[in-house]
This record gives structure tokens, sequence and C-alpha cells, in this order.
């Protein structure tokens, strides 16, 4: 036997065998995905934690009333630490309260998506045939809605507020959810361990409860975060429009419209909520995708 | 020896897996001479396909190789990128068991042909056409102009197979290898493709390694046979004489694979002789023989220490402490 | 019954009696226009007699696999009858089909595919207990590990374990354990040690052999590998393109094939017998469409004795031997010339 050559490392690799890597890449592999998916979370947290539980514990200035005396105070004032607005109302304040208006809008919205959506799918991807027709040409009229227009009806219609806003944004999120359910059914159902189960004498609705639901949750999950991300800009959308939540209610989308009145004097008005929107919606998104990848390697 | 067309020695890849060493090939040496057939045949993860991988730098970056695979005295291991493809395609090629997935769906058959011509020589787009047709009907495609212009779904799998071996020779390789070549596919079209290959390989006086998990492929075949198992050659002898009754398998592991493979001389609703447990785990070798925790012979030594792969008859190597007696295993 | 019954029944009570089964699929375009219709099966019959197993060898696109489900109503044949202990499945919906299948169980080739990832072993196996309401929760706990004892699994190592920590003989004995859960009588095997390794292999069809001796079951047991039927097998059908083409047992389809499909499919069997000789593939092509199959005898296209009669007309099933059941114009009868020789020459001999 010739005596072995040094260690060599090639490179290229065409069809690729199972993905095996050493172990200084693994490690630094692995890091980089707990940041990936522990960084959107915490963030998550923080803003959450911000907007519902802060205002329980420390007392803040009210989001709609100020003091005209202190108004157009800058950022780090004393007392107003985002400074205030034309009308003298706390900045922070104004956030935090506009913050819970968002997250509210966007958890409901999808959870009705999900609820409406997520069950119309199920149905229609697992019993098929005429069933599926006609639930997927209801899912279709729905989405072919243009949600802005409609919701602009509700508010011209029923005036404006955070339940219209909620039912307006719903008929976007409903068929968003629905199509995205009875694609993953769909995939599940042509698998062999639903024909094993149905022929194990596991029935219908069982089924659905016990093998569909648990093999689709990671599809829903990870949609329902971006789902979540998408209404809060299209709530901030509505509101900038003026369609949206009435003011003086505070909401970052009116924020950010009364605040352009003022860009080039004030441009914090506008920045302010506008990065709270960005690092929020660019969370849920980033915590999306991490957990998709995650639940994709197991 | 020295006439060898291939010559691996103490060919060694080492995977690491969640911090874990994986030794994948553990050290085997075996030669091709120029226009041979050699077997080598083991179950999933006994390091076959990645050994031949590693010969054809096909292994990720980050692998750890060493050893020497010198062909006709050249060392491939270590080759740059560039290096390494002049010599596949000329010197080396290889076929892969899906030729599903091995072709381009969206190109057309006869294209994607001319394109594997054209990256190893320089041809005008004629001529490389011309040599795609002339490839297609050298492996035996009925219409190959009419098959030149149709997309890799219109073809049945032999079909594909047969385009997939005409990339392969595209550039007349003195060696090739076939990984699982025929494994997805009937029998009766696995007959045809291995008729092919040997036959082309007479043509073009090509030597052949086909590396799989089927035995009486191997025995039909194969001029030598080499059986792995956990990284390791166990046995490697020619292929004739070897399997069947009376045949002069000696390694224990070699012989419960032959004993475990239905064949048609077995009576029905026998038990077919069978070991228990599966490979070891390749991140934790046993320190001794890698099949003693399954072999019914095993004794202390095999325990202890790793048998020597050595050439106790000419041309039959095996590694075992206590081989079976020459055709004496009973087989029913 | 019909009176063209059972190619070469052996006495006994008749378990599982298929006759005349017809499945198509529907093939569509892009589109969504019909782009043809798949005829998988067409027109299969056969008897399974208690306690015996009946092997069925095909090629990909023979339709074994539709053939297994279509039994199995799942999904139900286009026509055609299946008889399953006396009571006839492709009329019965709901409730009474699934009291009917309750002794008809199956094992797939994709091991791991069949069993749902994000269940346990426990609830895999529980699962036909409980759908059958087959005792309360401590006596289906009792009798899961029983049955994964039964299957050579540890149930206090593997019962709460995910699909993903097993290997896949491991994940076969799951499978396997759920078939038998329910004490069927017939379970229908389709490619179930395809994907198993050499020795695996081996190991799952002994517990097979086991299964039938300690629980009397019948098993119709589906492959592509002719070798490895007949090592199960009591009885051996050969399918081709949609249709039975050899029926007999196991040693006599091997030993004296009637039908050339069958002769070339042994021929291309490459085996590790030094008498055996080289494997050699005597048959040109591969098979047609089953969109649009050959008129008359469907291996006419590929046969070497086809003659315009395998054209015209189908060739109906005759017993030519006691048991033995071939459906050629032309049956390859002992001492005949078998193929032309001519398919092998210019094969290097080894």
């Amino acid at each position: 036997m010739a005596a072995p050559l040094p260690d060599v490392t090639l490179l290229g690799a065409l069809p690729p065998l199972p993905s095996l890597v050493n172990a200084r890449r693994l490690r630094a592999q692995r890091l980089g995905r707990g940041l990936r998916l522990w960084v959107p979370a915490g963030i998550l947290i923080l803003m959450l934690a911000m907007c519902f539980v802060l205002p329980l514990v420390a007392s803040l200035p009210s989001p709609t009333k100020g003091d005209i005396i202190v108004n157009n105070e800058p950022p780090f004032s004393p007392g107003h630490w985002l400074g205030t607005d034309m009308q003298g109302v706390d900045i922070f304040s104004k956030l935090v309260y506009g913050g819970q208006v968002a997250f509210e809008i966007g958890a409901a919205v999808t959870a009705i998506g999900v609820a409406i959506g997520g069950t119309l799918g199920i149905v229609a991807g697992y019993f098929g045939g005429w069933v599926d027709a006609v639930i997927s040409r209801v899912l279709d009229i729905l989405i072919a809605f243009p949600a802005l227009v409609l919701a602009l009806v509700i508010a011209q219609g029923l005036g404006g507020s955070e339940i219209h806003v909620i039912w307006a944004l719903s008929v976007f999120g409903i068929p968003a959810v629905g199509r995205v359910t009875r694609g993953a059914t769909l995939t599940i159902r042509g698998l062999p361990f639903m024909v094993a189960a149905k022929l194990s004498g596991t029935r219908g609705w069982r089924i659905i409860a016990r093998h569909v639901v648990p093999n689709i949750i990671p599809t829903i999950v990870t949609f329902s975060l971006l789902g979540v991300g998408i209404v809060i800009i299209l709530e901030g959308a509505l509101d900038f429009l003026g369609y949206g939540i009435p003011p003086p209610t505070a909401s970052w989308g009116n924020m950010i419209s009364n605040g352009q009145q003022i860009l080039s004097a004030q441009p914090e008005y506008v920045l302010i909520p506008s990065i709270a929107l960005l690092v929020t919606v660019a969370s849920l998104n980033m915590l999306g995708d991490a957990l998709r990848e995650r639940w994709s390697t197991q | 020896m020295t006439d060898a067309l291939l010559q691996v020695d103490d060919l060694r890849v080492t995977f690491a897996v969640g911090g874990r060493e994986v030794r994948a090939v553990d050290g085997i040496t075996f030669t091709v001479s120029p226009g041979a057939t050699l077997a080598i045949i083991g179950e999933s993860g006994s390091g076959k396909t990645v050994s031949c991988r590693a010969i054809m730098g096909l292994l990720p970056t980050g692998t750890a190789i060493g050893g020497s695979a010198r062909l006709r005295g050249t060392e491939l291991l270590g080759l740059s990128d560039a290096e390494l493809r002049r010599h596949r395609g000329s010197d080396l090629a290889m076929v892969f068991q899906d030729p599903a997935r091995s072709l381009n769906p969206t190109m057309r058959v006869g294209l994607q042909i001319t394109e594997a011509i054209t990256t190893h020589r320089t041809a005008s787009k004629r001529e490389a056409q011309a040599q795609a047709i002339e490839l297609l009907r050298l492996v035996r495609i009925p219409a190959a102009e009419r098959r030149f212009h149709e997309y890799p779904h219109q073809l049945s799998g032999g079909m594909r197979q047969r385009v997939m071996i005409a990339m392969a020779l595209a550039c007349r390789p003195k060696l090739l290898i076939a990984d699982e070549a025929t494994t997805a596919l009937d029998v009766t079209t696995q007959a045809q493709i291995m008729e092919l290959l040997l036959e082309l390989q007479e043509e073009l006086d090509m030597a052949l390694i086909m590396i799989s998990h089927d035995l009486g492929l191997a025995a039909s075949y194969a001029d030598e046979v080499i059986v792995m198992y956990a990284g390791k050659i166990v046995e490697q002898a020619p292929a004739a004489g070897l399997f069947g009754a009376g045949g002069a398998v000696r390694m224990r592991y070699t012989r419960a694979l032959l004993d475990a493979i239905p064949h048609l001389e077995r009576p029905a609703h026998t038990l077919l002789p069978v070991v228990g447990g599966r490979p070891p785990d390749p991140t934790a070798l046993p320190p001794g023989c890698s099949f003693a925790p399954r072999c019914q012979y095993a004794e202390d030594d095999c325990r202890a220490k790793v048998p020597a792969l050595a050439e106790h008859v000419p041309g039959h190597r095996w590694a075992c402490w206590h081989p079976c007696e020459n055709g004496a295993a009973p087989h029913d | 019954m019909t009176d063209q019954a059972g190619p070469g029944r052996p006495p006994g009570e008749v378990l599982l009696s298929v006759r005349d089964l017809v499945q198509e699929f529907i093939v569509r375009e892009r589109g969504g226009g019909k782009a043809g219709v798949v005829q998988a099966v067409s027109g299969v019959s056969f008897d399974v007699m208690a306690g015996e197993t009946l092997g069925i060898v095909g090629e990909t696109g023979s339709g074994k696999s539709t053939l297994a489900r279509a039994i199995l109503q799942a999904p139900r044949p286009k026509s055609g009858s299946v008889v399953f202990r006396g009571t006839e499945l492709t009329n019965l919906r709901g409730g009474r089909l699934l009291q009917a299948r309750r002794h008809l169980q199956f094992v797939f080739q994709d091991p791991f595919g069949s069993l749902d990832p994000k269940w346990k072993v426990r609830s895999i196996v529980d699962e036909p207990l409980l759908a059958y309401r087959a005792g309360g929760r401590e006596a289906r706990r009792k009798r899961v590990s029983e049955l994964l004892d039964l299957v050579g699994l540890d149930p206090a190592r593997y019962a709460g374990r995910h699909p993903r920590e097993l290997s896949g003989g491991q994940a076969q004995r799951v499978a396997i354990a759920r078939a038998v859960a329910l004490e069927p009588s017939l379970i229908i095997c389709d490619e179930a040690v395809s994907s198993l390794d050499v020795l695996i292999q081996a190991q799952v069809l002994n517990l097979f052999e086991k299964l039938r001796g300690e629980l009397g079951l019948s098993y119709l047991f589906i492959a592509h590998d002719l070798a490895l039927v007949k090592q199960v097998s009591d009885r051996v059908a050969v399918m081709y393109l949609g249709k039975l083409c050899e029926v007999g047992h196991g040693e006599a389809v091997y030993r004296r094939p009637l039908h050339p499909y069958t002769k070339a499919l042994l021929d291309s069997i490459p085996s590790t017998e030094p008498g055996a000789g080289r494997a050699t593939a005597t048959i040109k092509g591969e098979p047609p469409s089953p969109i649009n199959p050959p008129s008359g005898c469907r291996f006419r296209t590929r046969c070497p004795l086809a003659t315009d009669l395998c054209a015209a007309e189908e060739p109906l099933p005759r017993e030519l031997a006691p048991g033995h059941v071939v459906a050629c114009h032309f049956p390859l009868m002992p001492g005949t010339s078998v193929i032309t020789p001519a398919a092998t020459s210019g094969v290097r001999q080894a």
C-alpha cells in the first residue's frame, strides 16, 4: 500500500450527496440559523411588550390629547423622549397606541383568514370535486375584489372604525389563506400515509383533524406571519388615505399621513412611525422565513 | 499491475456530520485494468458510491479525501476543477441511477449531447450535431435523427438512460463508472442496457466500473467483484466461480448477502438465512471487524482486531479471521 | 361467481375473488383537455384462497399497483367485481365498506411515505384499533406493545419514536404491525420490500413468513422481482400492460413458462447461480403506452412469436396444465424452441 498522500480537498460538486460539511462550518450554520430565528422573534417580543405591556405598567401621556403649549417639541425633550406633535400630543404614546391598533388589526384579520379561509381551503383540498370547484370560485371572486376600494366603500357607508377595517381587510385575508391552505392540503392528500389512514378505517373528519391539520400547520403559521405583516401595511395605507382608523385615534398610518404635511420641517414625524412599521413587518417576514426553513429541514 | 488503467491506493473519505467524523471510505485499494469490468457491490452506506465520486472529484467541498487514485499514472485526487474537467469526459465518465433527474427537462436531448461534446473539445455546431446523432446511433436508439429533437419526457426510462450513456461516451472515455445505472429500470430493460454497456465496452476498449447493490448483476456481467461493507473492501475476487452453490466466497458478509437474496432455485416459503442487526454507525465503528457484531461466526479476535484484506489465493482477497470453507457454506 | 373463474384454483375456501376488474385514468393536457385514457387494469380476474399467497409480477406500467389500490377500493375500480370473504366491495360505501375491509389490510412500498411524519409509532399502530374501536385505551395500549413485539421492535424503545427516527426496515415493520393489528385474513403487499437493502429485505421477508404461519394470513404479494415473488408465493401471476398473461404454481411458472413474456422476464434476471448463465435481453424495446395499448394480445409488439392472429384476436386464458393458465395464442410448450437466437448474438460471454 502506498503511503497516504496528505489530505486534500476537492472542489466542485455536481449531483449533491446528502449535505455533508465539516464541523466548523456546521457550527457556524447552526449559529446563523439560530440568529435568523431569534433576532426577529426577539424584536417582535419587544415590540409587543412595548405596545401592550408598557401602557399597563407605566403611565404614558394620552395619545390623543396634548398640551398645545408643549407642541412641536423635538425628540429627547424632558417628559417626551420622542417629542410631541403639532397639538402637543406625546409621539411615543401615539407610537405605542398606534402599534396596538396595528397588531390588533393584523392579528384579527389573520385569525379570521385562518379560521374561515383555512377551513374552506382544507375542505376544498380534501374533498375535491364539486366542493373544491365551488369554494375555489368563491375564493377567486374574493381575491379579485380590490380590498382597498372595498374598505373605502365601507368607510364611506358605515364610517371608519377598527372593526370596519378588519372586515374590509378580511376580504383580502380569507381567500389568501384559503388558497394557501387548499394547496397544502392537496399536497398532503396525495401522500401514501393519507391512503394508509383511510384504509386503516379512520374517517373523513378525523383524518382532517389528526393527519391533515398537523401536517399543514407549519405552512399556515409561516404564511400567517407574512400575512400579519401585509395586513399591517394595508392598514397603514388605509389610514394614510383617510379611510382607516379615524383620527384622533392614534395609528401608524395616521401618524405618517399627518407628518407628511410638515415633512421637510420635521421629518421625524414621518420617520418614527415608518421605522416602527418597517421593523415590525421585516421581523414578521424574517421570522416566517426562519420557521419555514427550520420546519422544512426537519 | 503496472499497466493498470486506474490504480486506487488507500483511498479515504471522511465527512463531518454534526461534529462527528464519518469515515465513509476507510482505506480502499484496487486496480482496474484497461477494458476490464469491475463490479463494486454493497448495501446503502457501504461507501461504494462515495469512493467512486471521490475518484470523479464529485464530492462536496469540505470533504477530507486521502490516499491516491491514479489514472494511467496521473494523480486525480487534489486536481483543480479545471484540470479535473479535462479528465472527466475524455478519460473518465459516469452514468447515474436516475436518468430522469440527470437530464435537463427543458432542453432537447440532442442539444444536451451536443453540449457535452463541445464542453470537452472544440467542434463546429454542425460537427457536434453530427457526432451527437452518431452517439445516439451508437447507443442503439432507433430513429436517432428524430430523437435528437425530442425532450427527455418524451423518452422512456430505458431511452433516457441510453441518452445518458451517449453523453458519457461523447469523448470516448477510457473508464466508465455506472453508479446503479440500471437500478431504476425494469428487469427486461436492465438486461438491454447491460448488454449495450458490454458491447460498447468492447467496441470502444473501455473499462467499466459498475456500482450496484445487486449481486446477481455483478455475477452476471462483471469480470471481477469487490464487496464493500462499512467503508472497507471485505472481499475481492474474479466473478466467475465466486457465487452460487460451491462458489468460492470466503468472507462471511458476502456469504450472508448471497444467502439473503431470494432466487428462483429456492423453494417457496423457506425462511431466508439472515443476519440480524444493521450496518454499524459510521461515526462509531466497532474496534474489530465491522461485521463482527452481526456475524454468527464471530469470536473474540474478530471483535478485537480488524482483519486485513490480504490476497490469500492468487486473485482472491478477503478480510476475515474465520472465513467460510470453500463452497462448504450451507446453501439450500 | 362466473364460471370463467379462478385460473388454476386450488381447492379450499376462496378468500378474495376478483373478476373482470377494470381501472382507467383520464390523462389531462396542460390546459385541462382530455389527452387520453390510461387503461391501467383491463379485465383482470383471479382468486386468492384462504392461507394462500398469490404473487403478482409486473414491470413498471403493468398496472400492478393500480390493481392493488382498486381491490382496496382506493380509488374504486371503474368496473368489475371484488368479493372479499363473500362480500362484494365495489358497491359498498361508508361504514359498510369499512367493516367489510376490516380484514383486508395492506403494506405499501415506501415505508416512510406511508407513515404520518407527525405521529409517533405508538399512535400509528393504534390507528386501526382506534378506528374500529377495538377495545379501551388500556387494552389497545397492550395490543400495540404486543404488535410491536410481534414484528420484532422493542416497544419500550420504539413506541415513542417518530418515523424519521427509524431506519427503512424498522419503518416497514411499523407498517406491518399496523397491517396485522386487526387480525386481517389478507394483506396486500405492494412492493413492500423493494426499497430495502438485501439483508434487511430478507429479515422483512422472513417476518412475512413468520406472520403467515402464526396468524394464518394470506398475502397478495405484488412486486417487480420475479425471484422475490416466487420466494413467498404459492401461485404466481404475471401481469403485462394491464392484463394477466400467465397464472400458475410458482415452481411451474418458473420451470415451464408458457407465455413468451414470462420467459423473457426469466431470461432477463441476472442470477448468482453459476448454472443460470448470463442474463440476456431476449425481448427488444420497452412496453408500449397504456394509453393506446396494442390490439389483440398486448405483448405482441415485442413478442418474437407474434403473428397476424395476435393483432387481430385477444388470446383468452386457457388452462394448459392443471392449475397453469396462460393467455397466449402460441404458448411455449415444453421442448419448443423458444426465442430467436439472434436476440442474444453480439453479446460477449463472461
